[in-house]
């Protein structure tokens, strides 16, 4: 086991790392970028405010070093060993880099580099990029500065702000429809063909088939459109606030409800209502299906005959023989929501402009904010990793036969 | 047995009456589930309805109305030259009817192309891993696991986000292109950006055919029959398309029925964020999009393309359960 288990870190470890090189990779060879268009928006920018606006963002040295600063911190700067300075004069990237215009066949032009002007050396990095404005590197905890989105500040605490609105989303929706979903598909197990068995498989077929920003558009449609244009006819009915985590003014839902001021109990329970009404019958369906067909493969089995054979009752024989078999697979595919607690749920989040981290990826990608978007593939990548080392180990845990060796 | 003795002629019938063809029997299963076959019909018609879409739609895709005074404009709508519009217009002027086909014409093709391309090649692949085992086998593998732990979804954003927002044009043979564009019915320029949208669900489209049919070769090369057919001097190439393939299809077919749905999803998903086909070319995911900025004054609006979406995602998944009811043996009543 203890060998096992250091071989699956190690292979963890180059997972992670390739990754995040690849996501890296991803962001360096698209066009674009934070500066994309900058040129088309300011004609007048000279080659040398463009060559500053590049070092800010660090696009001035060449990937690979820009990825070991963003994974390390290093280089940040020549490799000082008793008092002499090494690989000094080692270009590691261009700080004016000479274009080209190029035209193609139908007529485009295109701007290729050719060569570089002025070049970065390793000793010159301390100056363009000093230690405070750049990362310690991801592995030391360190996930840099924000650009875009919430420029110069740190992307943690951004990360920090937006995680407990996708936390509260998450954990209501996954325990919830752990609470419907697995007592669904037992019964629908027990009882299988028979009409509770054929309605729930129906429901749960439409809830995982069911684009969830469509039944999230529906949602917005059913519990606030309609209810406020019917207002004249039938005043009763509430109407849900769209979107959003926490309303700004005091407002109503209902005239039989008292006025809602914004951020008490009763204002965080109604704007969660249908983010998390939509994320649990999603997740029901799948958890559902998922218990039915593990707990139909128990009940086929030998031993839970001979259990009935020897005169058992059936609600003994269901509860103390076959659900706990039939939850093993249940547990060890659990824990594969772990990194939905931090990724969230970027449609959902979308849908409801819920301020949670979803929608910060978001915000993130859309506007160009590398370090936001880096940060959270890299934790969420590092999460699902873990968490599927997680279900493997938790596996030999809740069923001995199972060894790893 | 007595069709010896028969007449030639009389020894088809005769067979077809002991047995009935393997198809047949699929069938057979398939129409006892009643979901499947409503979900076939219906898919069947909006399938047709966009192959019929420039000779149904009653105005051009981009067509603007300047005649109306309001836009959006409800269903029932009618142009100056007494014309009506379907399902209303939207806030440009354009007819939503005449978008909705084309916008399932758009949608199919995305994910037939999708799941055809996809599924081939995961089926390829996966035949290969499974059948020569080793170091093939463990590649492949390696490449399927670390493609499963990467998150689908944030990554095809990131794709997406950076081809199809900028200008980029990714060098294909213009044939690629003509034929996308005539199956689109869109110009080349917009056809070449659907291409784009098109490679990348592939690269995360290929992965559960390959696992399926790994496991299926797998078990299939070491059966008698395999290694019979190398004791008679059969090349690899042949075994793996005249035999593994033919014999692992079953779930296959399944997988790309599911794979269907799934596909039409994630396209519209990815262009109700805005990252997927962008907007003169209309599919159900950006009519959506622009349907929820107009959602409070006009309720019909995200209506018109989310029902057939819908439909079809659901379809998919209940033909999918269909077939794999009908192909699988085990379940023979």
């Amino acid at each position: 086991m203890t060998n096992y288990l250091i071989r699956r870190i190690i292979q963890m470890f180059f997972v992670i790392m390739l990754a995040a090189l690849f996501t890296y990779f991803l962001f360096t060879v698209s066009p674009g970028g934070p500066l994309a268009g900058i040129q088309q928006q300011q004609r007048r920018i000279t080659r040398e405010d463009l060559a500053r606006l590049r070092a800010n963002y660090e696009l001035d040295l060449y990937w690979p070093i820009r990825f070991s600063r963003w994974l390390i911190g290093v280089p940040s700067g020549p490799i000082v060993i008793g008092g002499r300075e090494l690989f000094a004069d080692t270009p590691v990237g261009c700080y004016l880099p000479r274009d080209r215009q190029v035209v193609i066949q139908d007529g485009q032009q295109v701007v290729i580099p050719a060569g570089c002007d002025d070049y970065v050396y390793l000793s010159e990095i301390p100056k363009l990029h000093p230690a405070v404005k750049s990362s310690r590197g991801i592995l030391r905890g360190d996930f840099g500065l924000s650009t875009v989105v919430r420029a110069g500040r740190p992307v943690w605490d951004e990360i920090m702000s937006r995680l407990p609105a996708t936390l509260e989303l998450m954990i209501i929706s996954t325990l919830l429809s752990f609470l419907l979903g697995i007592p669904i598909g037992i019964y629908s197990a027990i009882k299988q063909y028979s009409r509770f068995d054929y309605t729930f498989t129906t429901i749960s077929f439409i809830g995982s088939a069911m684009p969830t920003f469509f039944f999230g558009l529906l949602l917005i449609l059913l519990f606030t459109v309609f209810p406020s244009m019917l207002q004249n006819t039938f005043p009763w009915l509430p109407h849900l606030p769209p979107g959003s985590r926490l309303a700004v003014r005091p407002y109503e839902v209902a005239p039989w409800l008292p006025r809602v001021t914004p951020g008490t109990a009763l204002d965080h329970f109604l704007h969660l209502l249908m983010p998390v009404g939509v994320l649990t019958f999603f997740y029901m369906a799948t958890w559902s299906r998922f218990v039915r067909s593990s707990m139909l493969e128990v009940l086929r089995q030998d031993y839970v005959r001979t259990a009935r054979a020897k005169g058992l009752y059936e609600r003994v024989v269901i509860v103390k023989h076959a659900l706990r078999n039939a939850l093993i697979p249940f547990v060890t595919v659990a824990v594969l929501t772990i990194p939905g607690f931090f990724a969230g749920a970027i449609i959902t989040e979308t849908v409801f402009a819920w301020p949670g981290m979803g929608r910060l990826y978001y915000d993130a990608l859309t506007r160009s904010d590398w370090p936001i978007a880096l940060a959270f593939i890299f934790v969420t990548a590092l999460l699902t990793v873990i968490a599927t080392l997680l279900g493997d180990v938790l596996y030999t845990i809740v069923d001995p036969r199972i060894k790893y060796s | 047995m007595t069709t010896v003795s028969r007449p030639i002629l009389d020894r088809g019938r005769a067979y077809e009456d002991k047995q009935e063809s393997q198809l047949l029997v699929v069938l057979r299963r398939f129409r006892r589930h009643k979901l499947a076959v409503i979900s076939t019909i219906l898919i069947l018609f909006i399938f047709g309805v966009s192959l019929l879409a420039p000779l149904l739609a009653p105005f051009g895709r981009d067509a603007i109305d300047l005649t109306s005074p309001v836009r959006p404009a409800p269903p029932g709508t009618h142009d100056m030259a007494g014309q009506i519009h379907l399902l209303g217009i939207d806030q440009l002027g354009r007819d939503l009817f005449t978008r909705l086909l084309y916008a399932a014409r758009v949608s199919m093709s995305i994910a037939i192309l999708v799941v055809l391309i996809s599924e081939t090649f995961g089926m390829l692949l996966g035949a290969v891993a499974g059948y020569f085992g080793g170091i093939v086998d463990t590649i492949i593998s390696r490449v399927i696991e670390f493609m499963l732990t990467i998150p689908t979804l944030p990554i095809l954003l990131i794709i997406s986000a950076i081809l199809l927002r900028r200008d980029v044009v990714i060098p294909l043979p213009g044939f690629i292109n003509r034929l996308l564009s005539g199956l689109l019915l869109a110009p080349e320029r917009e056809a070449q950006k659907v291409v784009v949208l098109v490679l990348i669900l592939v690269v995360f489209g290929w992965l559960g055919a390959a696992r399926l049919m790994r496991g299926m070769a797998l078990s299939l090369s070491k059966q008698d029959f395999v290694e019979a057919l190398r004791a008679a001097g059969a090349s690899d190439a042949r075994i793996i398309f005249r035999h593994i393939i033919p014999n692992g299809l079953a779930p296959i077919l399944v997988d790309a029925s599911l794979a269907l749905g799934g596909v039409i999803v994630t396209e519209s998903a990815l262009s109700f964020l805005g990252l997927g086909v962008q907007d003169p070319t209309p599919t159900w995911g950006n009519m959506l999009s622009t349907s929820q900025s107009y959602m409070f004054q006009h309720p019909w609006l995200p209506l018109v393309p989310g029902i057939p979406l819908v439909i079809v995602s659901i379809g998919f998944n209940f033909i999918g359960d269909g077939l794999r009811d009908a192909l699988d043996p085990r379940l023979k009543r």
